[in-house]
């Protein structure tokens, strides 16, 4: 999936840079999150890279706004659970049909990790308790 | 707008020495710093592309990425494998596990060797 372009022409200063980055990556991650309703490969898998990416933007600029790394470490959780839940995917994806139990186990461990998912994408994360950043 | 510049400046030079350590001795850590470096430089050319364009850079990046995606995938798909299967289903998950490590141990070479070539400074 392919980013979406930040609009920076014409950003006033840094901080109008960093509010442009973080709203544009976040905007995708927001577009994504039906996924987890979906809880379809494909959808989590593309909600995983916007996560990954909003988050890298946090981190990035935590040095400038420190208060930018309690988010920066909620969407890395985030990305964690997604991610353990798309390695079980790609695992499904070769098992030989012959490994019925450890099919079983896996997908009820994908399962849990999207129900994490899930639940971290239900807390509010934004300084004044709502989703915004 | 320096604060920008200086962070990609600081961030190629990581990733060209995260590159270099990967090429001296490609153990798996160093295939993971590679990719991790390498994804965060990508994403800062990315966001900042409107400002800052390197698209030479941002498509070297990006080829390098994809060069190490199969000995990353196949080493955690591994892991995954050894630890979640049934202890009744060793001897079946057995070939598999074999196979999984011949795929880590090709997918390295060839990562490597495509690093060797690359450099991501000016």
């Amino acid at each position: 999936m392919k980013p979406e372009r930040i609009d920076l022409r014409g950003a006033g200063d840094l901080d109008d840079i960093v509010r442009r980055v973080v709203q544009t990556r976040l905007r995708e991650v927001e577009g994504l999150a039906s996924g987890l309703e979906r809880r379809d490969k494909q959808g989590l898998h593309d909600l995983r890279i916007a996560c990954k990416r909003l988050r890298y933007a946090l981190e990035r600029f935590e040095e400038l706004d420190p208060l930018l790394a309690k988010q920066a470490q909620h969407f890395s959780a985030l990305q964690d659970a997604l991610g353990e839940a798309h390695d079980r995917d790609v695992l499904l994806t070769i098992l030989p049909p012959t490994m019925g139990k450890t099919q079983q186990r896996l997908q009820q461990e994908r399962e849990r990790c999207v129900d994490r998912a899930a639940e971290l994408w239900k807390q509010p994360i934004g300084r004044d308790g709502s989703h915004e950043i | 707008m320096s604060w920008l510049a200086q962070t990609i400046r600081r961030e190629r030079r990581a990733l060209e020495r995260a590159r270099r350590r990967f090429v001296g001795e490609p153990t798996e850590k160093h295939l993971h710093d590679v990719r991790t470096t390498g994804r965060r430089f990508r994403s800062l050319l990315e966001d900042a592309a409107d400002l800052l364009p390197h698209p030479r850079l941002l498509r070297r990046v990006r080829r390098a990425a994809a060069a190490t995606d199969a000995a990353r995938d196949a080493t955690i798909i591994r892991q995954l494998l050894e630890t979640s299967t049934d202890p009744s289903e060793v001897d079946v998950a057995r070939p598999l596990i074999e196979e999984l490590v011949e795929q880590e141990r090709s997918a390295t070479r060839i990562a490597r060797r495509r690093l060797r070539r690359t450099s991501f400074l000016p």
